[in-house]
């Protein structure tokens, strides 16, 4: 399996779906070998994964400066600015991002050449490459996850390499999983891959050490409103300081919290102080996974307004922590968080009105609430890796 | 064939007419500024009124106006909801002559119900009693006899309820046969409610509402035969069932099959080419069923003249202590009664009650009763949303929470809208006009 980003080192969903995949075929009786880059787990300074602490098979490491979340232009600003202080010569791994994924791609096949595997599968576009050629050199089939496609990163606004890179990969493969109806009609629509060919396969969600007994968690003096996730075009958080200024107007007791970091940042602090939101919203920055949980603990409402959003883990940690959700119709997630309220994300009228309804209502809250167990128990890991075990022999079946 | 054979076996039909008010994409920001006009999506409920006009209401009654015709020995019941009937009068008014047209022939009762499809019943008798009045007034007007047999809304049905129809003068009321009152009895038989006594609150609020000026002595209960109904409204169209695909003639002989005095075939009127689609064959099922019943020997009759041709047969009891409808596998109340949304909305629309009388306003009084309508609350189910069955099938909103969104703004609306009427009141109390108060009516919670 060709991963990316792995818990505790990530800074998004792909880290926490990847673990819980890896978690879930092991479950299933799969013996897994997992090639990951090296880079995503030094790059913040967290202790290097081992083999042991994984418990999978075998971790193997392949160094780039390749970032999950990277568009071309970020990754060329991350390198320059790493230059400074990362004592890796950015000139030995490639300052191009092509350069990077070329040379993960071909470390990784140069690994996994003697690895005895039945099946490959690679985990969105930066390995997908990978992908593709180890299952070339080992003669078995491919299985393409999708967790993101370049359309969703960039408001449909892709880098024409990077979209070019996916579709090759996806062409190649022979089955690929997609993390949502949503994005398989995307794969569908726009990179023209047989419906099919492509399974939809809804993340799944760790199973809370207990999911939050209903408190009140109302603070009577300001109810909280709380977005997680970074601060990028595709989280469409501007929507959410549009909606944050309409509830501003209709009651002033209401205070927000923006956590997460992301180049948009600064941009968005300007913009909240143009909305006069300067004393209602506060910008946590990155926070920590504790820290995550006590916001959506303390939240009165979370709100997941992404652009695009394939999947949106985010919003299934928010209801493990009791946190009502409103959230974007453009996500994954919709299609199986069903105790949430759905409104496009651009219409920030009927989000504020939403987040309102959840505000004033309390039955409302407990009613989503009460519903969280029963989402989530179609929702584990072990279920949704059961369902790769079932594609998987399909496609081997096929194979033959 | 035999159509001696057992002459005393029938048939009795009943289709229920419902049409809700759905409810506006309420805001929050207009709430206090929306007013009795706005709350419901005229667009979206006339649209629907059409579509299911031209595909059931319309076919539908013009085929069962030949088949009356050419069967003068077939009978039929409907209940139509009052509020089905403020639809027709916006929005169809050729549907309600199609209807007048099947009264005309004589061969059609109408039953009585809450005018807005209401679970008032539970809450209020005081509202229950007006519905019921309102609706018995308007079906009179409108076909000319006044209804002799009740149906409650969902047939939800208790002892207490049988007990309020038999002192508001009604012959028969219907319930569902369920299993669990039944304990292995047929429901082809027709039941009678254990001997009850109301509080005296209850007969005086009662008898202040009377339908008809006698009360009966027994109330004959009418239970529906849910297998044979829902092998027509529900599996007609089922590939996978076994009966697939249902001939009428295979149809009337498992007619013919079942023991009893009758079986009572009750279901919604829009399994006509709404719930099964006219490409499924139902017209044509349908259009066969009378030539069919009366070959096999089988003759239909009205709830009233099925309560009549009983006679001076005993009926055995019939003991529904708690309520209970026709809803889901539970045939409970849970499909209305069932979570936080749903207690919270039926809490609040009852706790204005006063208020609305009260205020006197006509416009706020019937706007407060629409709301009512049980399929408000049924839009709140949960309980099977997760798997999308007939919940979501049936619901106009996104999900249950959407419904809530919109419901509660509608009640905040109208919360606000009594407390600056009152206000107004006051005033004109205070001024020179001062008014005699009328103090409100005691309504007694049923349960």
């Amino acid at each position: 399996m060709f991963g990316w980003e792995y818990p505790p080192v990530h800074c998004g969903g792909l880290g926490v779906a990847c673990q819980g995949i890896v978690r879930g075929l092991k479950h299933h009786g799969a013996a897994v070998t997992l090639v990951l880059p090296h880079d995503s787990a030094s790059e913040d300074g967290v202790s290097i994964l081992s083999t042991a602490s994984l418990g999978v098979e075998g971790l193997i490491a392949v160094q780039t400066r390749l970032h999950p979340y990277d568009s071309a232009e970020t990754f060329a600003a991350r390198i320059a600015d790493q230059q400074h202080a990362d004592p890796l010569s950015p000139e030995l791994y490639g300052r191009d991002l092509g350069e990077a994924v070329e040379r993960f791609t071909a470390s990784a096949v140069d690994l996994t050449k003697n690895v005895p595997a039945d099946i490959v599968h690679s985990h969105d576009w930066m390995t997908i490459g990978a992908g593709v050629r180890a299952a070339r050199a080992l003669g078995k089939p491919l299985v393409a996850h999708v967790h993101a496609t370049e359309l969703d990163r960039t408001e449909f606004h892709p880098n024409a390499w990077i979209f070019a890179q996916e579709l090759k990969g996806l062409q190649a493969a022979d089955h690929v999983l997609a993390v949502s109806g949503y994005t398989k009609n995307l794969l569908t629509r726009e990179y023209g891959i047989p419906e099919d060919k492509i399974t939809v396969l809804h993340n799944g969600a760790f199973a809370a050490p207990h999911i939050d007994h209903h408190v009140e968690r109302h603070d009577k003096r300001h109810p909280l409103v709380l977005f997680l996730g970074r601060l990028t075009v595709q989280k469409g958080v501007s929507y959410f300081l549009r909606a944050a200024r309409k509830i501003a107007d209709h009651r002033s007791d209401v205070r927000f919290v923006v956590a997460g970091e992301g180049y948009l940042l600064p941009q968005l602090i300007a913009q909240s102080c143009d909305m006069g939101l300067a004393d209602k919203i506060i910008f946590a920055g990155r926070v920590t996974n504790a820290e995550a949980r006590k916001l959506y603990q303390k939240a009165d409402c979370f709100v997941m307004p992404s652009v695009s959003e394939p999947f949106g883990l985010v919003a299934l940690e928010a209801i493990t922590h009791g946190a009502p959700v409103v959230m974007s119709r453009q996500s994954g997630a919709a299609e199986v968080i069903q105790n949430s309220l759905v409104v496009d994300f651009w219409d920030t009228d009927k989000m504020a009105d939403c987040i309102l309804t959840v505000l004033r209502e309390e039955p409302l809250r407990r009613a989503m609430h009460s519903q969280t167990p029963r989402v989530l128990k179609n929702l584990t890991w072990e279920r949704q890796a059961g369902k790769i075990m079932a594609a998987y022999r399909d496609v081997i079946r096929i194979n033959n | 064939m035999s159509s001696k054979r057992n002459p005393s076996k029938a048939v009795c039909f009943y289709f229920q007419v419902h049409q809700p008010y759905r409810l506006n994409d309420l805001r929050i920001t207009d709430i206090g500024d929306i007013g009795p006009a706005g709350y419901f999506d005229a667009t979206k409920n006339h649209a629907i009124f059409r579509k299911v006009a031209e595909k059931c209401y319309l076919p539908a009654n013009a085929l069962m106006l030949t088949l009356l015709k050419d069967h003068p020995e077939f009978r039929i019941a409907y209940s139509l909801s009052g509020v089905f009937i403020d639809q027709c009068r916006e929005y169809g008014q050729d549907v309600l002559d199609s209807f007048k047209a099947l009264a005309a022939t004589g061969q059609v009762e109408f039953l009585a119900e809450t005018y807005y499809h209401s679970l008032s019943s539970l809450f209020s008798l005081g509202e229950f009693c007006e519905q019921v009045k309102r609706h018995a007034d308007t079906i009179e007007e409108l076909f000319g006899d006044r209804p002799m047999v009740f149906r409650n809304t969902e047939l939800v049905f208790s002892n207490e309820i049988a007990e309020i129809a038999r002192l508001l003068g009604f012959k028969g009321i219907l319930a569902e046969g369920a299993d669990h009152l039944l304990k292995g009895r047929e429901a082809t038989t027709l039941y009678r409610s254990p001997t009850f006594t109301l509080p005296a609150a209850s007969r005086r609020i009662i008898a202040r509402h009377k339908i008809h000026p006698r009360s009966t002595a027994t109330t004959k209960i009418l239970l529906k035969h849910y297998r044979l109904s829902d092998d027509i409204a529900f599996r007609f169209s089922n590939r996978t069932w076994p009966g697939y695909p249902l001939t009428s003639e295979t149809f009337v002989s498992w007619v013919r099959e079942n023991r009893g005095f009758t079986t009572n075939l009750f279901m919604d009127y829009e399994t006509f080419g709404e719930h099964q689609w006219a490409d499924t064959g139902i017209f044509q099922f349908l259009a066969a069923l009378p030539g069919e019943l009366k070959r096999q020997g089988i003759i239909t009759r009205t709830p009233s003249e099925t309560i009549a041709s009983s006679g001076r047969r005993s009926s055995p009891m019939l003991d529904a202590h708690l309520p209970y409808s026709w809803a889901d596998t539970e045939r409970d109340l849970s499909a209305w009664r069932g979570n936080p949304l749903q207690e919270a909305a039926l809490k609040n629309i009852y706790a204005l009650e006063t208020q609305v009388k009260a205020s006197g306003n006509p416009a706020l009084l019937d706007t407060w009763r629409r709301l009512q309508t049980s399929d408000h609350f049924y839009y709140l189910c949960t309980k099977y949303w997760n798997d999308g069955d007939v919940h979501r099938y049936f619901s106009p909103y996104e999900s249950p929470y959407e419904a809530y969104r919109r419901y509660s703004h509608a009640v905040e609306d109208l919360r606000l809208m009594l407390e600056r009427s009152s206000v107004e009141k006051l005033k004109m109390e205070n001024g020179k006009w001062k008014m005699k108060v009328r103090s409100s009516r005691p309504t007694t919670n049923l349960r």
